[in-house]
């Protein structure tokens, strides 16, 4: 728009030979735009900018400091941070973890969240009222689920006060078994999510076109050839929506180690990559090195987040 | 199997599956009502006869944990969403009704700002807040919520511009009406679907946060009550008709917020969900 400029008749004409009242007129339109632009956008653009994206460059600045406000001076340190990265066992378990927690988490919650959906796929009211039920954790803060879990998984907690009833001996620790705490984390974020993908799929069950079904019956497809044929192909945009809430859930895992945990029991057995950029940045001040976990973890989010939008969108356009 | 020979067994099933998904939900809600001594040897069983012991305990706490906290949190969950809905309806429409170039770069950063974690920027979060005077305040937290929230905003926003016709803000504008004031009265009205989710979704989240309010509010000031349910089970770890009853009572208000603007929730939440 400023490098052209519209003849009389509608052509464009280049913008330097401008006839010679044209810069007062492109003046006063360039004025009321700046003036929208600061009315409408700019509020909201600042608050963006000052909290998110100067962080985001203080963060990659300090990665390469060895920056701790309670041992300064602050000196330029260039990869030292991100060499110590690679060797620290701590920040791989943490990683490991991450992964871990993410992986079983995006599958079971879609998993079993389309199980759900499909078994509370009807329109009466007790169907709609479990839908409720099953949708209540997704309102609730982690730190509340956390605590409830707690109760029951700890060790003389309500879960093996039952299994002891019920005969079993020395029940599982699972939350201070090193060897199970973090599946036990898995499971409750994977229940708090559970009701975010059962709605998700239901909404996109009933987008499936009821003679489609038919049509599939008619030609004697069985239940099984039916799912996969019409049904599925339909849920791509509801699988994109919770795959990807999935991830980010997964990925961010921190309020249900805090309260729970401490990425304990033992060195880091159930740390994450969130946990781990808190307790180094919160506890440990060191500000330089928390900021090259803060760093990968950003790079990878991305690179996550940008090939899976790309594999579940490709799904949706082919089919 | 067939639709009808197995017609009972749906039911059954949907029964079972919601009762066992339900069992720690229904923990909590029964021992909020029963007296300490009773949680530890029957924790399953219904409180007969309910006591209100344990919520008029949380509330009457000599340290006002729950009361400062429910007040703090009522501030900042209120004052941030009403902003985040203000300002990112303006920013998502300008951007939705601008062809400028800068226009899509601006879009494609906020979009980025989506899948931020906030353990990646909360350092440098309380640096810029210590620099602006702001660190431990109220003021303080609802401005990184407002920063860290108002691409989710203009996601949504953005969208729901395109349903409303371009003619109908130029007509208003022909009339002799300002921008702003097309905005206000023309524009904003019809985006009400869209103010809804944004309210109920920012809503829920801001409540529940937990990291963002523990570090920016610190451990001195009053802090919100989901914080205030992390420093409860602190201090009496064992006391879980305390505990119950806290996070029952820190629960309540968004869960009313929520069930009273349900319908716009799961409406927000699958819009994308199905084709076409």
């Amino acid at each position: 728009m400023t490098a052209t400029q519209h003849g009389p008749r509608g052509e464009v004409v280049p913008a330097a030979p401008r006839p010679s009242h044209a810069p007062a007129r492109r003046a006063s339109r360039i004025g009321p735009r700046l003036g929208r632009f600061g009315l409408f956008a700019l509020p909201g653009l600042l608050a963006y900018v000052v909290f998110v994206l100067i962080p985001i460059g203080m963060t990659g600045y300090y990665s390469f400091t060895n920056r701790n406000p309670f041992n300064p001076p602050t000196k330029w340190v260039g990869l030292r941070n991100y060499g110590e990265l690679f060797g620290d066992q701590e920040f791989r378990q943490a990683l490991l973890n991450t992964v871990i927690i993410t992986v079983i988490v995006t599958l079971l919650a879609n998993v079993g969240g389309l199980l759900i959906a499909m078994l509370l796929d009807r329109p009466t009211k007790l169907y709609v009222a479990l839908r409720g039920i099953f949708f209540t954790p997704v309102v609730l803060s982690a730190v509340v689920i956390s605590v409830i879990w707690q109760a029951v998984l700890t060790d003389d907690g309500l879960l093996n006060s039952l299994l002891r009833g019920l005969g079993v001996e020395r029940p599982p620790g699972w939350l201070s078994d090193p060897d199970l705490a973090l599946y036990s984390i898995a499971w409750i974020l994977t229940w708090q999510m559970l009701g975010f993908c059962v709605v998700v799929y239901l909404a996109g069950l009933q987008g499936v076109p009821r003679e489609l079904q038919e049509a599939a019956a008619i030609d004697g497809a069985g239940r099984l050839a039916r799912f996969r044929s019409v049904t599925w192909p339909m849920l791509a945009p509801a699988l994109t929506i919770n795959t990807v809430m999935l991830l980010i859930t997964g990925f961010k895992a921190y309020d249900q180690i805090q309260v729970i945990t401490n990425g304990g029991p033992g060195t880091g057995t159930t740390s994450t990559m969130a946990f781990q950029i808190v307790q180094t940045a919160f506890t440990g001040n060191h500000i330089g090195y928390s900021s090259a976990m803060a760093a990968v973890m950003l790079a990878l989010v991305a690179t996550v987040s940008v090939i899976v939008l790309r594999l579940l969108q490709r799904r949706e356009v082919t089919q | 199997m067939d639709d009808r020979t197995h017609a009972w067994l749906r039911p059954l099933v949907a029964v079972f599956v919601g009762a066992v998904f339900f069992l720690p939900l229904y923990l909590v809600l029964v021992n909020v009502f029963k007296p300490g001594s009773q949680i530890v040897p029957h924790p399953a069983g219904l409180p007969v006869p309910p006591t209100l012991d344990n919520v008029s305990a949380v509330l009457s706490r000599p340290d006002h944990l729950f009361t400062f906290g429910l007040i703090n949190s009522i501030a900042v969950t209120a004052l941030s969403i009403t902003i985040l809905t203000v300002l990112s309806a303006m920013l998502g429409h300008y951007l939705a009704r601008s062809r400028h170039v800068l226009a899509k770069v601006v879009m494609v950063t906020l979009l980025c700002g989506l899948m931020i974690p906030v353990p990646v920027i909360l350092e440098p979060i309380t640096g810029v807040l210590k620099a602006l005077g702001l660190m431990t305040s109220l003021q303080g937290l609802i401005l990184v919520n407002v920063g860290y929230y108002v691409p989710f905003g203009v996601l949504l926003f953005m969208g729901f511009v395109r349903t409303v016709p371009l003619e109908l803000e130029e007509a208003a504008e022909l009339d002799g009406a300002g921008k702003l004031r097309v905005f206000w009265q023309v524009v904003f009205p019809l985006l009400r679907p869209a103010s809804a989710s944004v309210l109920i979704f920012l809503g829920v989240w801001i409540w529940n946060d937990f990291l963002t309010p523990l570090i920016i509010l610190g451990p001195d000031s009053g802090t919100t009550v989901t914080v205030g349910v992390y420093r409860a089970i602190g201090q009496h770890q064992s006391d879980f008709g305390a505990v119950f009853a806290f996070m029952f009572l820190a629960t309540l208000p968004i869960l009313v917020f929520y069930l009273a603007l349900q319908k716009n929730f799961v409406k927000g939440l699958t819009g994308g969900a199905v084709k076409g």
